[in-house]
């Protein structure tokens, strides 16, 4: 059962891929990142499920929490900047902040 | 063989994603969601073909179908408190497959943390961001083709070595008492990484209020 699992995680991660380069609400930007880490936490359990070698572990299981931590840091983070830029723009468009690029 | 379906499910599925994005005003109608209930229905025949041995393999179709349909949803839906709702259905989905294999712990962290504090926090922030619908930036998606072709090209790269030649082994063995073995792992191998965690979260939610309490004054910055 290890690669249903595998490719399920690398659909979803794809699939948050195309969201975060082709939406452009920075909100919904935000939510495809952690639909990427939907896709991670499923290929960190599986691994630790059904090792390529050796007995399972719980490494996979408790790397994964520690990245439930990071992901709500990042969220928390994320979201306050998003809140900020909104107050001066008025706008959720990412194209509104395009002025950050390089040239 | 296997890695022929793939691709052709590979393309289908790029194919429906690309006609779902939302694209102006118009409607997209009924052809994305053919095109993605094929490629779906190709991808559960394929990983029951594919699977050997343990698990129960109706749930895992079942949980799986789910979270993809909720993720095609939350990347396709053009009002934002809608994408948040089919995310917690993603969230659902995946903590079922968790508890499918043997993870309950991780499982009730998931929900507890993504659907109970996570998603609140984004339902706030859209509330707060209030656009009137049909903004531009959420009814038009930027460059859909590209984005497309390039996300599930690196889904057929990574296919191609899943379903390539050179099979993988699956093992497959049972696990104990879930929620102890994970805090013994958490206290005693990784405990400078709990405390680390700890730092990072007190870290960020010092630096959020610290962001979100900031005056803005003039209308350009």
């Amino acid at each position: 059962m290890l690669i249903p699992y595998l490719t399920l995680g690398a659909a979803l991660f794809v699939l948050g891929l195309v969201g975060f380069v082709s939406r452009r609400n920075l909100i919904i930007m935000f939510l495809c990142t952690e639909l990427m880490f939907q896709g991670i936490v499923i290929n960190l359990a599986a691994f630790g499920r059904y090792p390529l070698t050796g007995p399972p572990t719980l490494d996979g299981q408790a790397f994964a929490l520690f990245l439930l931590a990071v992901a709500a840091s990042e969220a928390a983070l994320g979201l306050a900047l998003v809140v900020l830029l909104y107050r001066f723009r008025g706008t959720l468009d990412a194209a509104a902040w395009s002025t950050l690029k390089d040239s | 063989m296997m890695l022929a379906l793939f691709t052709v499910i590979v393309v289908l599925g790029a194919l429906g994603v690309y006609l779902a994005l939302p694209r102006g005003r118009a409607h997209p109608g009924r052809a994305p969601l053919l095109v993605l209930a094929a490629a779906a229905g190709l991808l559960a025949w394929l990983v029951v073909s594919v699977s050997t041995g343990g698990g129960p393999r109706a749930a895992f179709v079942v949980l799986s179908t789910l979270a993809l349909a909720g993720a095609v949803r939350v990347i396709t839906h053009r009002r934002p408190v809608y994408s948040a709702l089919y995310f917690i259905l993603v969230i659902v989905a995946v903590a079922g497959l968790l508890v499918l294999m043997g993870a309950e712990f991780l499982a009730a962290s998931l929900v507890i943390i993504y659907a109970g504090a996570i998603l609140v926090t984004y339902v706030f922030v859209i509330m707060l961001a209030q656009q009137p619908d049909d903004a531009p930036c959420d009814v038009d998606a930027r460059e859909p083709l590209w984005a497309a072709a390039a996300g599930f090209a690196l889904l057929a790269a990574i296919g191609s070595q899943l379903f390539g030649p050179v099979a993988i082994r699956e093992p497959a063995a049972p696990v104990g008492d879930n929620v102890a073995l994970v805090g013994t792992v958490l206290l005693t191998r990784y405990a400078v990484a709990v405390e680390l965690a700890g730092v990072l979260l007190l870290a960020a939610m010092i630096g959020a209020i610290a962001i979100a309490r900031r005056r803005v004054t003039s209308e350009e910055a």
